[in-house]
């Protein structure tokens, strides 16, 4: 892992110039759609407006997204798996329903996951983190992620840098050397991130730093129309679940 | 292992947030207060999250062939106390569902208590425990990570057993369900962290012993003292 290509998916998305609340307002309805309506057709509808936005509109590889959806997509089939076979006296069986009731599970769990992708590929974590300051969430705290979010890249490089060479030097040739090697490689990174932010912080301070990280927020418009198609197009998926399934929530 | 998205009852996903709570904000006043005394903090703090979120990255070698991820909040807790990575670790979940699309944030509370609360907690338990029984640092080292890892894959396993008991036995069942299987890759996994801590400490206690003192992980060393409490 050198990037991180969802990151990267956020820089690089057509829906990075949008306002971020206008995005989290759409992926949090998403989201809600996918918990309470009925799986079938609410969770169906999420997930293909959420897939359709991420690679329609915002233009987000269809790769990348594929492969992001491959860590949750796991879980889910184990743990919807696992939640309809019953354990009692006569062994192990089926659950009644249990297709009905694993299908019910993964199409929550799908959709929701998504609604989430479609926000993490098209919103930079660095233009989300000035959204948890309007949640009132203490300033130190938002400054702590901050700092967080942009050293992670940095110790992700010395990662990947340490480990290469580690490998050219047979470091990770056996399980006895891949372990030695790991215990390096994480002893490496922590004394490096130390060091780093000794460094950020004397530099800081020769620049006067006396209280908190101050940074001019980039400023993303809200657009009507956006929050308009938006709300229009939730009202539709809730409608439409409510309709076909006969007006239960899940 | 994350809960992923949508995958809680919406009462358990809100239910969990609510436990996990109280111990997200107790975490987020010490580091307030630590970051009003020190500003400086703040990047010592950001380097800390950043290095858990790191940790998750490393591959392990795994019994099965293939290769597995620490949770990487044992150290964590060690290193930096239980508070404070319980609000670190819930900063390190939200990231991971954002960057990497592990677990969720409907799921973040339910996350953010097996892996942020319970499993820093039960770790840094096990270690002073341990400590406190005349064990050297290592060994210590060694149960205190090992456990905070089985104690968030336990933690899990139970919400999941809430959230889905089973048809005919009931919570216990689905508890044994859920351990049973999560079983397979948890248990090695924390073995395997337990060790990669041991190793992670091994290396700190030589290179960065000033500031192993500096958060009391080891004494400070004195000139009558001979040896390390290894």
């Amino acid at each position: 892992m050198r990037g991180l290509a969802v990151d990267e998916a956020a820089w690089s998305s057509a829906w990075r110039g949008r306002s971020p609340g206008d995005k989290l307002l759409l992926c949090a309805g998403l989201v809600g759609c996918a918990l309470v309506l009925p799986a079938w057709p609410g969770s169906a509808l999420v997930g293909l407006t959420a897939v359709g936005l991420a690679l329609g509109p915002a233009r987000v590889p269809a790769r990348t997204f594929g492969r992001a959806i491959r860590w949750p997509l796991a879980f889910i089939l184990v743990g919807a798996v696992t939640a309809v076979v019953s354990v009692g006296d006569g062994g192990i069986g089926w659950a009644p329903d249990a297709a009905a009731r694993a299908g019910e599970l993964a199409g929550h769990a799908l959709a929701g996951s998504a609604a989430v992708l479609l926000l993490a590929t098209t919103t930079p974590m660095s233009d989300l983190l000035p959204a948890l300051r309007r949640l009132r969430v203490p300033a130190a705290v938002v400054e702590v992620a901050g700092v967080t979010y942009r050293l992670l890249f940095v110790l992700l490089e010395s990662l990947h840098t340490i480990r290469e060479a580690q490998t050219a030097r047979m470091g990770w040739s056996s399980v006895r050397r891949s372990y030695r090697s790991a215990g390096l490689l994480a002893a490496g990174v922590l004394t490096r991130s130390w060091d780093r932010a000794r460094r950020l912080q004397e530099g800081l301070a020769g620049r006067g730093m006396e209280t908190d990280l101050r940074v001019l927020p980039e400023v993303l418009p809200s657009s009507r129309a956006f929050l308009a198609t938006a709300a229009t197009g939730l009202a539709g998926i809730v409608a439409l679940s409510l309709l076909v399934s006969g007006g239960a929530l899940a | 292992m994350h809960i992923a998205e949508g995958f809680l009852p919406p009462a358990h996903a809100i239910g969990w947030t609510v436990a996990a709570a109280p111990f997200v904000a107790h975490g987020a006043r010490a580091v307030v207060t630590e970051v009003r005394e020190n500003p400086e903090s703040t990047l010592l703090l950001g380097a800390a999250g950043a290095f858990t979120f790191v940790l998750s990255a490393i591959k392990l070698p795994s019994v099965t062939g293939s290769s597995s991820h620490p949770t990487g909040t044992g150290p964590g807790a060690i290193l930096f106390r239980p508070p404070v990575m319980a609000l670190l670790g819930t900063v390190v979940l939200l990231f991971q569902a954002l960057l990497l699309a592990h677990g969720g944030l409907t799921t973040l509370g339910a996350n953010a208590f097996a892996f942020a609360v319970v499993g820093p907690w039960a770790g840094y338990g096990a270690y002073r425990l341990t400590r406190a029984a005349g064990a050297g640092l290592l060994p210590a080292v060694f149960v205190g990570v090992a456990l905070a890892d089985l104690a968030t894959y336990l933690m899990t396993s139970l919400q999941l057993a809430l959230a889905f008991p089973d048809a005919t036995s009931g919570f216990v069942g689905a508890l044994a369900k859920f351990l049973a299987v999560f079983a397979l890759t948890q248990v090695p996994l924390a073995i395997g962290e337990g060790l990669l801590g041991v190793l992670l400490f091994r290396v700190l206690t030589r290179n960065a012993r000033p500031e192993l003192e500096r958060l009391g992980v080891l004494e400070p060393a004195t000139p009558t003292t001979a040896g390390s409490p290894l």
